[in-house]
């Protein structure tokens, strides 16, 4: 039925199974992984993996002194429209990473990573809703 | 293990990123010093109040805790290093290191742990990130439900790394009862 799809759409939105999926390290840098559908925040000298289904919007800024910022604001419950609306019931009591910003040297560099995000945000969401579309 | 066991490419983890170095291993305590000089860590084995392994990727990290609440992180240890410095901190140390496992599930919801002067966020009883409270310099307390954190900034901010974290925010809906009431929430 398709109170199975909707369990199966949150549960499928893993971005590694293994520590050893993800990529090889490299600079310490926000990086999207096409393939594996995540985006990878340099967090204390360690690379933090996010799958792009729960990122809500990505914004980048430039200020007077030329540096560079980017905001990800992740989906959290109690939000139109959140994904997670099956999983916030799921894992009820849960403490949600909100939102992220980080100040980057390279302005070129954040705003490829900010298109990046948006792309493939915009492909798993259309995936997500054709699937669910199909599951009814 | 014999007096002063060395490894190589060790880096140390820390707000500004990953310096390269190389970490000793003695009888009494273990001495990190920087590729080419300046910054060290010295760490006396009477003040180790606890040591963690944590497989990253391709690489394994050593946590060392120590008592005034400092916590300092290794990274580049092979399989066969964790088991030999197992060894030297049961025997040396008398402390068993615990394994720590790294959330690689890509998930924003979890649980938040406090210890020492660490903030640690778990995704299914695993580490996805931790934060040191001694590099905020601001916590507000956005609405009802959201806990933001800014990291200071200055000018060895981001001095090994492209992008430097600034700011963390938490939501922490109604339904959660770990910090209700409670005065020492970040």
């Amino acid at each position: 039925g398709d109170n199975h799809a909707t369990a199966k759409t949150s549960n499928d939105l893993i971005a590694y199974k293994n520590v050893n999926d993800l990529p090889p390290p490299r600079e310490l840098m926000i990086q999207v992984d096409q393939k594996n559908e995540a985006i990878l925040l340099p967090v204390y000298g360690t690379m933090v993996p996010f799958h792009v289904a729960t990122v809500r919007t990505v914004s980048s800024q430039q200020d007077t002194n030329r540096n560079c910022y980017i905001r990800i604001i992740f989906n959290v419950p109690g939000t139109p429209f959140s994904p997670h609306d099956t999983s916030s019931l799921k894992f009820q009591g849960s403490i949600y990473l909100k939102e992220v910003s980080f100040r980057s040297k390279d302005p070129r560099h954040i705003s490829e990573v900010v298109q990046q995000i948006k792309t493939l945000r915009r492909q798993v969401a259309a995936r997500e809703s054709e699937r669910a579309e199909r599951a009814t | 293990m014999t007096d002063g066991h060395l490894f190589n490419n060790i880096s140390l983890g820390g707000r500004g990123g990953t310096n390269p170095g190389q970490l000793k291993v003695h009888s009494g305590g273990i001495l990190w010093k920087k590729q080419g000089g300046g910054k060290a860590v010295e760490v006396d084995k009477a003040d180790i109040v606890g040591v963690t392994w944590m497989k990253v990727p391709r690489t394994n990290q050593l946590g060392v805790r120590i008592k005034d609440g400092l916590n300092y992180k290794f990274t580049g240890f092979r399989d066969q290093d964790v088991t030999s410095l197992t060894i030297f901190f049961q025997n040396s140390c008398g402390i068993t290191p615990e394994e720590k496992q790294l959330s690689v599930s890509g998930r924003n919801w979890g649980e938040v742990d406090l210890n020492g002067n660490m903030l640690t966020f778990m995704v299914g009883s695993k580490q996805a990130f931790e934060v040191s409270l001694a590099d905020v310099s601001q916590t507000q307390l956005q609405g009802k439900n959201d806990v933001i954190l800014e990291f200071h900034v200055d000018d060895t901010t981001g001095a090994n790394e492209k992008d430097s974290l600034m700011e963390i925010s938490f939501h922490i809906p109604n339904s959660n009862t770990q910090f209700v009431g409670d005065e020492n929430r970040p």
